[in-house]
Protein backbone atom coordinates (compact mmCIF):
# COMPACT_ATOMS: atom_id res chain seq x y z
CA UNK A 1 0.00 0.00 0.00
CA UNK A 2 2.81 2.40 0.95
CA UNK A 3 4.53 1.81 -2.38
CA UNK A 4 1.35 2.58 -4.32
CA UNK A 5 0.93 5.81 -2.38
CA UNK A 6 4.54 6.87 -2.93
CA UNK A 7 4.38 6.19 -6.66
CA UNK A 8 1.05 8.00 -6.84
CA UNK A 9 2.46 10.97 -4.95
CA UNK A 10 5.51 11.19 -7.22
CA UNK A 11 3.37 10.90 -10.36
CA UNK A 12 0.94 13.54 -9.14
CA UNK A 13 3.77 15.88 -8.20
CA UNK A 14 5.39 15.54 -11.61
CA UNK A 15 2.09 16.05 -13.42
CA UNK A 16 1.43 19.17 -11.36
CA UNK A 17 4.97 20.42 -11.94
CA UNK A 18 4.66 19.89 -15.68
CA UNK A 19 1.33 21.67 -15.67
CA UNK A 20 2.97 24.69 -14.07
CA UNK A 21 6.08 24.67 -16.27
CA UNK A 22 4.38 23.12 -19.30
CA UNK A 23 4.86 26.04 -21.66
CA UNK A 24 8.55 26.73 -20.77
CA UNK A 25 9.13 22.95 -20.95
CA UNK A 26 7.72 22.72 -24.47
CA UNK A 27 9.60 25.83 -25.60
CA UNK A 28 12.82 24.37 -24.14
CA UNK A 29 12.37 21.23 -26.22
CA UNK A 30 12.34 23.35 -29.38
CA UNK A 31 15.65 25.09 -28.60
CA UNK A 32 19.02 24.04 -30.09
CA UNK A 33 20.40 20.93 -28.34
CA UNK A 34 22.91 22.63 -26.01
CA UNK A 35 20.56 25.42 -24.92
CA UNK A 36 17.79 22.86 -24.52
CA UNK A 37 20.07 20.72 -22.33
CA UNK A 38 20.88 23.72 -20.10
CA UNK A 39 17.24 24.66 -19.51
CA UNK A 40 16.20 21.02 -19.17
CA UNK A 41 18.80 20.60 -16.41
CA UNK A 42 17.32 23.59 -14.58
CA UNK A 43 13.76 22.28 -15.03
CA UNK A 44 14.85 18.83 -13.90
CA UNK A 45 16.60 20.29 -10.85
CA UNK A 46 13.37 21.95 -9.69
CA UNK A 47 11.34 18.87 -10.58
CA UNK A 48 13.70 16.88 -8.37
CA UNK A 49 13.26 19.40 -5.56
CA UNK A 50 9.48 19.16 -5.91
CA UNK A 51 9.68 15.36 -5.71
CA UNK A 52 11.95 15.17 -2.66
CA UNK A 53 10.50 18.06 -0.68
CA UNK A 54 6.83 17.67 -1.65
CA UNK A 55 5.98 14.26 -3.10
CA UNK A 56 8.11 12.29 -0.65
CA UNK A 57 7.40 14.57 2.32
CA UNK A 58 4.38 12.64 3.66
CA UNK A 59 6.53 9.48 3.75
CA UNK A 60 10.07 10.61 4.53
CA UNK A 61 11.72 13.90 5.39
CA UNK A 62 14.78 14.73 3.30
CA UNK A 63 17.42 16.73 5.19
CA UNK A 64 20.37 18.24 3.37
CA UNK A 65 23.60 19.33 5.03
CA UNK A 66 26.34 21.13 3.14
CA UNK A 67 29.72 20.71 4.81
CA UNK A 68 31.31 22.43 1.83
CA UNK A 69 29.32 25.63 2.15
CA UNK A 70 30.75 28.36 -0.03
CA UNK A 71 32.51 25.94 -2.37
CA UNK A 72 31.06 26.71 -5.76
CA UNK A 73 33.64 25.36 -8.21
CA UNK A 74 32.09 22.87 -10.61
CA UNK A 75 33.34 19.40 -9.97
CA UNK A 76 32.54 15.73 -9.77
CA UNK A 77 30.04 14.72 -7.12
CA UNK A 78 30.79 11.19 -5.96
CA UNK A 79 27.86 9.58 -4.16
CA UNK A 80 27.16 6.29 -2.47
CA UNK A 81 24.23 4.52 -4.10
CA UNK A 82 21.67 2.67 -2.03
CA UNK A 83 18.39 3.16 -3.84
CA UNK A 84 16.68 4.42 -6.98
CA UNK A 85 15.55 7.59 -5.16
CA UNK A 86 19.20 8.75 -5.19
CA UNK A 87 18.61 10.17 -8.66
CA UNK A 88 15.96 12.54 -7.22
CA UNK A 89 17.95 13.27 -4.07
CA UNK A 90 20.67 14.87 -6.18
CA UNK A 91 18.34 17.87 -6.47
CA UNK A 92 19.15 18.63 -2.82
CA UNK A 93 22.57 19.92 -3.95
CA UNK A 94 20.85 22.68 -5.92
CA UNK A 95 23.35 22.59 -8.76
CA UNK A 96 23.11 22.32 -12.50
CA UNK A 97 24.42 18.84 -13.15
CA UNK A 98 24.33 15.78 -15.30
CA UNK A 99 24.37 12.25 -13.92
CA UNK A 100 26.33 9.32 -15.25
CA UNK A 101 23.78 6.53 -15.31
CA UNK A 102 23.86 2.83 -15.87
CA UNK A 103 21.81 2.16 -19.01
CA UNK A 104 18.35 1.27 -17.75
CA UNK A 105 17.26 4.68 -16.36
CA UNK A 106 17.77 6.11 -19.86
CA UNK A 107 15.14 3.69 -21.14
CA UNK A 108 12.44 4.71 -18.65
CA UNK A 109 9.43 6.50 -20.09
CA UNK A 110 9.55 10.26 -19.44
CA UNK A 111 12.57 10.08 -17.05
CA UNK A 112 14.73 8.54 -19.77
CA UNK A 113 13.58 11.16 -22.26
CA UNK A 114 14.33 13.92 -19.74
CA UNK A 115 17.74 12.42 -18.94
CA UNK A 116 18.68 12.31 -22.62
CA UNK A 117 17.57 15.90 -23.14
CA UNK A 118 19.62 16.97 -20.10
CA UNK A 119 22.70 15.34 -21.59
CA UNK A 120 23.05 12.63 -18.95
CA UNK A 121 25.74 10.12 -19.84
CA UNK A 122 24.82 6.46 -20.29
CA UNK A 123 27.88 4.57 -19.07
CA UNK A 124 26.89 1.54 -21.17
CA UNK A 125 26.78 3.54 -24.40
CA UNK A 126 29.30 6.35 -24.04
CA UNK A 127 32.76 5.39 -25.36
CA UNK A 128 35.37 5.70 -22.62
CA UNK A 129 37.66 7.86 -24.75
CA UNK A 130 34.94 10.48 -25.28
CA UNK A 131 34.48 11.25 -21.56
CA UNK A 132 37.35 13.74 -21.13
CA UNK A 133 36.09 16.00 -23.91
CA UNK A 134 32.42 15.81 -22.84
CA UNK A 135 33.20 16.36 -19.16
CA UNK A 136 35.64 19.22 -19.80
CA UNK A 137 33.06 20.98 -21.95
CA UNK A 138 30.35 20.60 -19.29
CA UNK A 139 32.59 21.82 -16.47
CA UNK A 140 33.63 24.85 -18.51
CA UNK A 141 29.95 25.75 -18.69
CA UNK A 142 29.63 25.36 -14.92
CA UNK A 143 27.79 22.03 -15.12
CA UNK A 144 28.74 19.49 -12.46
CA UNK A 145 29.02 15.75 -12.94
CA UNK A 146 27.30 13.34 -10.58
CA UNK A 147 28.60 9.78 -10.46
CA UNK A 148 27.77 6.68 -8.47
CA UNK A 149 31.02 4.70 -8.71
CA UNK A 150 29.48 1.62 -7.10
CA UNK A 151 27.80 1.17 -10.49
CA UNK A 152 24.59 -0.19 -9.06
CA UNK A 153 22.31 0.24 -6.04
CA UNK A 154 23.50 -1.58 -2.94
CA UNK A 155 20.00 -1.80 -1.43
CA UNK A 156 21.65 -1.89 1.98
CA UNK A 157 23.76 0.17 4.31
CA UNK A 158 27.02 -1.30 3.12
CA UNK A 159 28.79 0.15 0.13
CA UNK A 160 29.91 -1.87 -2.86
CA UNK A 161 33.46 -1.45 -4.20
CA UNK A 162 34.02 1.61 -6.35
CA UNK A 163 35.02 1.56 -10.01
CA UNK A 164 38.09 3.66 -10.83
CA UNK A 165 36.98 5.25 -14.12
CA UNK A 166 35.56 8.50 -12.75
CA UNK A 167 38.60 8.98 -10.50
CA UNK A 168 40.98 8.48 -13.42
CA UNK A 169 38.99 11.09 -15.31
CA UNK A 170 39.18 13.51 -12.36
CA UNK A 171 42.94 13.01 -12.14
CA UNK A 172 43.48 13.45 -15.88
CA UNK A 173 41.39 16.63 -16.01
CA UNK A 174 42.37 17.92 -12.54
CA UNK A 175 38.80 18.34 -11.33
CA UNK A 176 37.69 18.92 -7.72
CA UNK A 177 35.83 15.99 -6.20
CA UNK A 178 32.93 16.42 -3.80
CA UNK A 179 32.33 13.26 -1.76
CA UNK A 180 28.59 13.02 -1.04
CA UNK A 181 26.71 10.81 1.36
CA UNK A 182 23.17 9.53 1.37
CA UNK A 183 21.68 7.59 4.27
CA UNK A 184 18.25 6.40 5.27
CA UNK A 185 16.88 5.45 1.86
CA UNK A 186 18.34 1.94 1.58
CA UNK A 187 14.80 0.52 1.53
CA UNK A 188 13.14 3.54 -0.01
CA UNK A 189 12.70 1.80 -2.38
CA UNK A 190 14.44 -1.56 -2.01
CA UNK A 191 15.99 -3.32 -4.98
CA UNK A 192 12.55 -4.66 -5.94
CA UNK A 193 11.27 -1.04 -6.06
CA UNK A 194 9.07 -1.49 -2.98
CA UNK A 195 8.95 1.47 -0.58
CA UNK A 196 9.35 0.65 3.13
CA UNK A 197 8.71 2.80 6.17
CA UNK A 198 11.41 5.48 6.35
CA UNK A 199 11.26 8.60 8.47
CA UNK A 200 14.31 10.57 7.47
CA UNK A 201 16.71 10.57 4.56
CA UNK A 202 19.97 12.42 5.03
CA UNK A 203 22.00 13.90 2.20
CA UNK A 204 25.36 15.50 2.84
CA UNK A 205 28.02 17.16 0.69
CA UNK A 206 31.50 16.90 2.17
CA UNK A 207 34.31 19.41 1.56
CA UNK A 208 35.91 19.05 -1.83
CA UNK A 209 39.13 17.23 -2.54
CA UNK A 210 41.17 19.57 -4.71
CA UNK A 211 43.38 18.38 -7.57
CA UNK A 212 46.40 19.70 -5.61
CA UNK A 213 45.52 17.30 -2.80
CA UNK A 214 45.47 14.23 -4.99
CA UNK A 215 48.10 15.30 -7.55
CA UNK A 216 50.76 13.14 -5.92
CA UNK A 217 48.64 10.03 -5.57
CA UNK A 218 50.18 7.20 -7.60
CA UNK A 219 46.92 6.01 -9.18
CA UNK A 220 43.16 6.48 -9.48
CA UNK A 221 42.84 3.43 -7.23
CA UNK A 222 44.35 5.33 -4.30
CA UNK A 223 42.05 8.30 -4.90
CA UNK A 224 38.96 6.09 -5.11
CA UNK A 225 39.94 4.34 -1.86
CA UNK A 226 40.34 7.68 -0.12
CA UNK A 227 36.99 9.00 -1.36
CA UNK A 228 35.25 5.73 -0.55
CA UNK A 229 36.63 5.69 2.97
CA UNK A 230 35.52 9.32 3.54
CA UNK A 231 32.00 8.47 2.38
CA UNK A 232 31.92 5.22 4.34
CA UNK A 233 33.02 6.96 7.53
CA UNK A 234 30.42 9.72 7.16
CA UNK A 235 27.52 7.43 6.15
CA UNK A 236 28.25 5.26 9.22
CA UNK A 237 27.77 8.35 11.40
CA UNK A 238 24.62 9.27 9.50
CA UNK A 239 23.25 5.73 9.87
CA UNK A 240 23.94 5.86 13.59
CA UNK A 241 22.06 9.15 13.78
CA UNK A 242 19.09 7.61 11.97
CA UNK A 243 18.76 4.36 13.85
CA UNK A 244 20.10 3.31 17.21
CA UNK B 1 66.16 -15.32 -9.13
CA UNK B 2 64.28 -16.93 -6.28
CA UNK B 3 60.51 -16.97 -6.19
CA UNK B 4 60.69 -14.92 -2.97
CA UNK B 5 62.59 -12.12 -4.75
CA UNK B 6 60.11 -12.19 -7.58
CA UNK B 7 57.17 -12.02 -5.18
CA UNK B 8 58.77 -9.16 -3.35
CA UNK B 9 59.27 -7.20 -6.61
CA UNK B 10 55.68 -7.81 -7.71
CA UNK B 11 54.27 -6.93 -4.31
CA UNK B 12 56.26 -3.72 -4.33
CA UNK B 13 54.41 -2.71 -7.52
CA UNK B 14 51.11 -3.18 -5.66
CA UNK B 15 52.39 -1.14 -2.74
CA UNK B 16 53.75 1.67 -4.93
CA UNK B 17 50.82 1.89 -7.31
CA UNK B 18 47.90 1.14 -5.02
CA UNK B 19 49.28 1.82 -1.53
CA UNK B 20 48.07 -1.60 -0.40
CA UNK B 21 49.21 -3.01 2.90
CA UNK B 22 51.98 -5.57 2.18
CA UNK B 23 50.37 -7.85 4.79
CA UNK B 24 47.30 -8.10 2.54
CA UNK B 25 49.33 -9.35 -0.40
CA UNK B 26 49.04 -13.08 0.01
CA UNK B 27 49.09 -15.47 -2.97
CA UNK B 28 45.46 -16.57 -2.68
CA UNK B 29 44.13 -12.98 -2.87
CA UNK B 30 41.88 -12.40 -5.87
CA UNK B 31 42.81 -9.27 -7.80
CA UNK B 32 39.29 -8.04 -8.44
CA UNK B 33 37.24 -9.33 -5.53
CA UNK B 34 39.71 -9.15 -2.64
CA UNK B 35 42.03 -6.33 -3.65
CA UNK B 36 39.18 -4.42 -5.34
CA UNK B 37 41.06 -3.55 -8.50
CA UNK B 38 39.04 -3.05 -11.67
CA UNK B 39 39.98 -3.18 -15.33
CA UNK B 40 41.37 0.37 -15.31
CA UNK B 41 43.48 -0.39 -12.25
CA UNK B 42 44.84 -3.42 -14.07
CA UNK B 43 46.15 -1.06 -16.76
CA UNK B 44 48.08 0.78 -14.01
CA UNK B 45 49.25 -2.56 -12.65
CA UNK B 46 50.54 -3.65 -16.05
CA UNK B 47 52.34 -0.32 -16.47
CA UNK B 48 53.97 -0.80 -13.08
CA UNK B 49 55.00 -4.39 -13.82
CA UNK B 50 56.38 -3.40 -17.23
CA UNK B 51 58.40 -0.65 -15.58
CA UNK B 52 59.78 -2.98 -12.91
CA UNK B 53 60.58 -5.95 -15.13
CA UNK B 54 61.22 -4.18 -18.44
CA UNK B 55 59.10 -6.73 -20.30
CA UNK B 56 56.44 -5.55 -22.75
CA UNK B 57 53.16 -7.00 -21.45
CA UNK B 58 50.55 -5.24 -23.55
CA UNK B 59 50.10 -8.17 -25.93
CA UNK B 60 50.56 -10.90 -23.37
CA UNK B 61 47.45 -13.10 -23.66
CA UNK B 62 48.21 -14.95 -20.41
CA UNK B 63 47.54 -11.74 -18.48
CA UNK B 64 43.88 -12.15 -19.36
CA UNK B 65 43.76 -15.38 -17.34
CA UNK B 66 45.07 -13.80 -14.16
CA UNK B 67 42.70 -13.97 -11.22
CA UNK B 68 44.91 -14.16 -8.12
CA UNK B 69 48.26 -12.85 -6.97
CA UNK B 70 49.61 -16.41 -7.26
CA UNK B 71 48.70 -16.35 -10.97
CA UNK B 72 50.85 -13.22 -11.39
CA UNK B 73 53.77 -14.76 -9.49
CA UNK B 74 53.55 -17.89 -11.71
CA UNK B 75 53.36 -15.87 -14.90
CA UNK B 76 56.39 -13.78 -14.00
CA UNK B 77 58.34 -16.81 -12.89
CA UNK B 78 57.75 -18.20 -16.37
CA UNK B 79 58.59 -14.89 -18.06
CA UNK B 80 61.84 -14.58 -16.14
CA UNK B 81 62.80 -18.10 -17.21
CA UNK B 82 62.03 -17.18 -20.83
CA UNK B 83 64.10 -13.96 -20.54
CA UNK B 84 67.30 -14.96 -18.70
CA UNK B 85 68.78 -11.49 -19.30
CA UNK B 86 66.20 -10.14 -16.87
CA UNK B 87 67.91 -11.70 -13.88
CA UNK B 88 70.99 -9.58 -14.46
CA UNK B 89 68.95 -6.44 -15.15
CA UNK B 90 66.84 -6.88 -12.03
CA UNK B 91 69.87 -7.66 -9.90
CA UNK B 92 71.23 -4.20 -10.75
CA UNK B 93 68.03 -2.52 -9.47
CA UNK B 94 68.33 -0.92 -6.04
Amino acid sequence: MRSILVYLSITLCIVLYLTVVGIPYLITLMLPAETCAHYMRILTLYMGKAVIYMALRPFARVEYTDSAAGEKAPGIYICNHRAATDAFLMAAFGIEAIQIVNGWPMKLPFFGFNARKCGYLDSTQTPLESYPQIVRKLLDKGVCIIAFPEGTRSGARQMNPFHSGIFKLAMDLKIPIYPCCIAGNERFPDRAFKFHKTERILVKRLPSIDPETYANMPSAFVLKKKVRSLIEEETSKMDAELAP
Amino acid sequence: MTRETLISLINQVFVDKFELDPADLTPEKRIFEDLELDSLDVVDLITGLQHTFGIPLRDNKELLQIRTLANIYDLFEKLVQEHPELEEKLAKKP
